[in-house]
């Protein structure tokens, strides 16, 4: 009995303990930014190297950065995924090469897809520092994960679903859009998440692709500042810059979190409504 | 319910698409870019947004990577103007360089220390861990702490190139990162000493911080005699051109050196020079 409940005790404490730094994180970051935070904040151009104004550009920057990402990196990574998961014979050796070298990508770290992604795109595709070469080098990075996450989802459909369908008659494409895709859903959306919070969350590929520029993009050809790239300015580079950094870490959290509970609610309806 | 979610991802891939081709063809734009030296990053950017208040039509852009990528794009021709935290090496001199503003580095005690100045000799004694007390060099019975500047910053080569020391021979307690937080460092111990940019370091102490600025070499660590050249221990910040500079790079380098940015160059805490 008093084992049991020592053991209760511990795990208790480990979940305080994680929780808690989450919260002292987040409370640190209130305390600092929630008092630079304003209207004004959200739509104003930002001044003297960011200590003054407001981050409007850069958080259209970042949405324009994150969306050429999610585009171009969503249907090549769930056709992947139905190509791995539908199409392969399980153990064959195509199948395990292309998981092999997938598992491989995801480990490269972000920096180097940020060397790639400027030598690629912006020197020798001639796109230059651009959100769409900031973009498509977080495609890249994003779709060892995408296509993992989502073949996991499409794996976890009964098996019963696909051989009834075969009994039936169904074509495997007709089996697929109306079974096994919508029986994956909520995994195929919590892989987007998984992608949408590792691109949003990154700064070390955006630096040489994407850029430094804090203006209101005219276009997907001109340079645009992640969020990330300017929080990691202002409290790194800027003398002064610490308050407008805590805020600016506060809009990128809530961004988040907004970004999750709207595919979240998605995944649910979707389910509800294919029975 | 998955039709409205059809049509939203269908919007949003048409709107893309639109926003990718309505680059305005029409009105011509000259873009000016600019990469290197992190330091010289945020007044760039500020003196190119004024530049570009005074011409239409012109747009300024401002990448980072540090001074050895503005050295190699300026030479490679990436970039019409490179930016460099530092002086032209000698294999580096067939580039044009323009010094458009000074920093300098001084050594900074907490307010409360009694020591007033320290030789050469001194303060290599202390960084190599020779004198570890503060008594030695006429101060109470303290212990010193050193706080070294991170691998990578120019400042640190600067501090060592300057006292004659290797990185591996400085035994330091604290390593920092930026100005900021060797000010807040020093100011909230009392037996610190470290090294930051005049500029930052003065403001600092006028507003209040607890660090005073030591003299070097007998000369007073200000922004005075960082502009007159009499401080031994500044950097100039450059700008870097492959040929000697034409056209829209000249006006901008020429509108860099003149006055009409010294309250930008003194708003980043570095020293206007006079031409």
């Amino acid at each position: 009995m008093s084992k049991n409940a020592l053991a209760t005790g511990l795990i208790c404490l480990v979940a305080v303990l994680v929780t808690s730094v989450f919260f002292w994180l987040l409370t640190d970051l209130v305390i600092h930014g929630l008092p630079r935070l304003s209207g004004p904040f959200f739509v104003e151009a930002s001044q003297n190297a960011g200590r003054s104004g407001g981050i409007g550009p850069i958080i259209v920057s970042t949405a324009l950065i994150l969306l050429v990402a999610i585009v171009t990196s969503a249907p090549l990574g769930l056709a992947t995924a139905v190509l791995l998961s539908e199409f392969t014979r399980p153990g064959s050796l195509f199948g395990r090469l292309v998981r092999r070298s997938l598992d491989v990508l995801a480990g490269v770290p972000s920096i180097v897809f940020g060397l790639f992604g400027n030598a690629f795109f912006c020197i020798y595709l001639g796109l230059g520092f651009s959100i769409l070469s900031g973009g498509l080098t977080l495609a890249c990075m994003v779709l060892p994960l995408l296509i993992r996450t989502a073949e996991q989802g499409l794996q976890v459909a009964p098996n019963d679903y696909r051989l009834a369908a075969a009994a039936l008659g169904m074509s495997r494409s007709a089996a697929l859009t109306h079974l096994l895709l919508p029986a994956a859903m909520p995994a195929l959306v919590a892989a987007l998440l998984l992608a949408i919070g590792r691109a949003g969350a990154e700064t070390a590929a955006l630096v040489f692709t994407s850029g430094y520029v804090d203006r209101m993009p005219d276009s997907l050809l001109d340079s645009g500042r992640a969020l990330s790239v300017h929080i990691y300015d202002l409290s790194m580079n800027v003398a002064g810059g610490d308050a407008n950094a805590s805020a600016a870490a506060l809009v990128l959290i809530g961004l988040l979190l907004i970004i999750n509970t709207i595919a979240m609610s998605l995944a649910k309806q979707w389910r509800i409504a294919t029975p | 319910m998955k039709k409205w979610g059809l049509a939203a991802v269908l919007i949003l891939m048409i709107g893309t698409a639109v926003f990718l081709l309505s680059k305005p063809a029409d009105t011509k734009i000259d873009k000016l870019v600019l990469t290197g030296s992190s330091t010289i990053a945020p007044l760039a950017a500020e003196i190119g947004k004024r530049f570009e208040s005074l011409h239409s039509n012109v747009r300024v852009d401002v990448q980072t990577g540090g001074s050895s990528r503005g050295v190699s794009d300026a030479k490679a021709g990436l970039a019409d103007i490179g930016m460099a935290s530092r002086a032209l090496k000698d294999d580096e001199k067939d580039l044009h360089s323009f010094t458009i503003a000074l920093d300098g580095i001084s050594m900074i005690l907490n307010r409360a220390n009694a020591v007033a100045a320290l030789d050469k000799q001194q303060i290599t004694a202390i960084y190599t861990g020779k004198i570890t007390n503060w008594k030695d060099v006429g101060g109470n019975d303290a212990p010193i702490t050193v706080v070294n500047k991170a691998e990578g910053r120019s400042t640190l080569e600067l501090f060592l190139h300057y006292f004659g020391l290797k990185n591996t021979d400085v035994k330091p307690h604290v390593i920092i990162g930026d100005n900021q937080q060797g000010i807040k460092t020093v100011a909230g111990n009392p037996d610190a000493i470290g090294y930051v940019s005049v500029g930052a370091a003065e403001y600092e102490a006028s507003q209040g911080a607890a660090i005073k600025l030591l003299p070097l070499d007998g000369i007073v660590a200000s922004v005075a005699t960082v502009r007159d050249r009499s401080f031994p221990l500044s950097r100039p910040l450059n700008l870097l051109t492959r040929n000697g500079p034409t056209g829209l790079a000249k006006a901008f380098i020429e509108f860099a050196t003149s006055p009409q940015v010294h309250d930008l160059i003194e708003a980043e805490y570095f020293v206007p020079v006079q031409h």
